[in-house]
């Protein structure tokens, strides 16, 4: 059975940099700013390309970068309610 | 010394953008990590230590308009006389006191060490609005 | 109110108004040199007001009002009202300042390159910018720092260096005595000692630096330096901005803008002159 669905703001939200392994984002209908370390921005990166859950998450971050065998559904859906709490996605 | 860097992007994993039509000849690696990992922090900047350099100010234990109330181990305000509970401090605090109360435990003079606790527990609630939050939130205490 | 002064300090205008002269008297003669606003326009106003009504003449008691307020501030004794009224300015550009991203810190320039030192309070940063303002180095400010959002350059704001306890003996030894205000002791800090910035720090108060090093000095142990990770750096300068949320995205921009550009150092020193030292070592690298 699918898990929760998220939806991400559109590029256009957000400011994104990067510093030394690390993303600093703005999130402009905020206005806060936070600190991500992998996976959470590549996570916001393909959760763009259409609001998912955590399984169909894992197939698009698979089909773009070479994950480890013990890459699971568990780790993407603690990112996610972090990115939640953060106000980065919400539940579509 | 560290240099700047001109990457704009996302961090950490730098990927070459995938070719339509043609799988790419290598992809970045991606470390998913481990569930309990934390990777998103948010920045809360408060009125920022220059507040320090700016008012002297005070926090009172409790706030006037609590009107006598006595403070329970975990900071919330007790009918006066409640077993366990402190009473209401007879001076307020100076913003100094309470950062190192909070910072590292260190009693303020003339306060019993048994209710220093539940005054610092007050003090960490204290709510906008409330007698002394301005002072709180000015010793830039992270929440 | 009965007295007042208007003051320009760098590209910021205050117009401090007083219920009792004295406080005034000593503020005029601690800025001597500063020039006036233009066209008498103000950014910010401070008023040095009675507590009370009747604290203007009983035990009188010094609050520090202006266009924006602290509501917790305890009153100031009038002894300590040269104190008041710089807290007064502090609180202005704290809370009301839009046009640059603020960051505390002390900020030191030589041969076009500024030295930006960040860090808690009572990390020896004032007296440190101070030394160095008088060891060939032009001081911009020991409070705030003011980047430009657009530019990238850090702006001078040169107020009078506020000396505490210890550092107001190392600061004497070195400087002429016209420079300082009046020793105030028992303030909340302990003593303390207004130092002016030199002649040309005050001559070249509208000319911008170009960032070169961020500094995070800390006292007390063995000399140590080591490099500090853009991300950690970036968000340390948010706990050291009191306007970077408010700016929004122009804060984010500006503030990632200095973290890519400028390298970032932390250093541990024993004693000043170790620390002069270091950054001296510091500006030759950066100069070669």
């Amino acid at each position: 059975m699918a898990g929760a669905r998220y939806i991400a703001d559109p590029e256009s939200a957000v400011a994104q940099v990067a510093l030394d392994g690390l993303s600093v984002l703005f999130h402009a209908p905020s206005g806060t700013t936070h600190v991500l370390a992998a996976p959470a921005p590549e996570i916001l990166g393909v959760l763009r390309e259409g609001p998912a859950d955590a399984a169909e998450l894992l197939r698009r971050l698979r089909a773009r970068f070479e994950l480890g065998s013990e890459a699971g559904e568990e780790a993407i859906r603690a990112r996610l309610d972090e990115l939640e709490t953060a106000g980065l996605v919400r539940r579509a | 010394m560290n240099g700047g860097s001109d990457e704009e992007g996302t961090g950490g994993s730098g990927r070459e953008p995938a070719g339509g039509g043609f799988a790419p000849s290598r992809r970045a690696v991606l470390v998913i990590g481990a569930a309990a990992a934390s990777t998103v922090i948010t920045v809360r900047p408060a009125l920022a230590q220059t507040a320090g350099s700016v008012l002297n100010c005070e926090i009172p234990i409790p706030q006037p308009a609590a009107g006598g109330s006595y403070i329970a181990p975990d900071g919330t305000l007790v009918a006066p006389g409640t077993q366990g509970a402190a009473p209401p401090l007879g001076r307020p605090l100076r913003g100094e006191e309470v950062k190192a109360l909070l910072r590292s435990g260190t009693v303020p003079a003339g306060v019993d060490p048994t209710s220093a606790q539940a005054y610092a527990h007050y003090i960490r609630r204290l709510q906008a609005g409330m007698s002394g939050f301005t002072c709180y939130a000015s010793l830039q205490m992270p929440r | 109110m009965r007295h007042g002064l208007d003051l320009r300090i760098g590209p910021v205008a205050f117009r401090i108004g007083s219920a009792w002269p004295g406080p005034l008297d000593a503020l005029a003669k601690l800025y001597a040199g500063y020039p006036t606003p233009e066209d008498g326009l103000c950014d910010f106003t401070v008023r040095l007001e009675p507590g009370k009504p009747w604290r203007r003449f009983v035990r009188p008691s010094v609050a520090i009002r202006g266009d924006y307020v602290l509501p917790d501030a305890v009153p100031m004794v009038l002894a300590h009202g040269l104190l008041a009224a710089e807290m007064g300015m502090n609180l202005q550009m704290a809370l009301g300042q839009k046009s640059y991203l603020l960051l505390h810190a002390a900020t030191v320039e030589k041969d076009g390159r500024a030295l930006l030192m960040t860090g808690e309070s009572g990390a020896g940063k004032s007296t440190l910018a101070a030394l160095l303002g008088e060891r060939g180095w032009r001081l911009l400010g020991d409070e705030f720092a003011l980047l430009d959002l657009v530019s990238g350059a850090l702006h001078p704001f040169p107020r009078a260096v506020s000396l505490k306890n210890g550092a107001i003996a190392v600061l004497e030894a070195e400087v002429e005595a016209a420079r300082f205000g009046p020793r105030l002791e028992g303030t909340p800090k302990g003593a303390i000692r207004h130092l002016r910035p030199n002649a040309d720090a005050l001559a070249r108060m509208d000319e911008p630096a170009r960032p070169a090093l961020i500094l995070f000095p800390r006292f007390g142990a063995a000399a140590a330096v080591r490099g500090v990770g853009q991300a950690e750096v970036f968000v340390r300068l948010t706990q050291a901005s009191t306007n970077y949320v408010a700016l929004g995205r122009r804060g984010f921009d500006g503030l990632t803008g200095l973290v890519r550009k400028v390298p970032a150092l932390a250093i541990d020193y024993p004693d000043a002159e170790t620390a002069i030292g270091l950054v001296e070592d510091f500006r030759r690298e950066l100069a070669a």
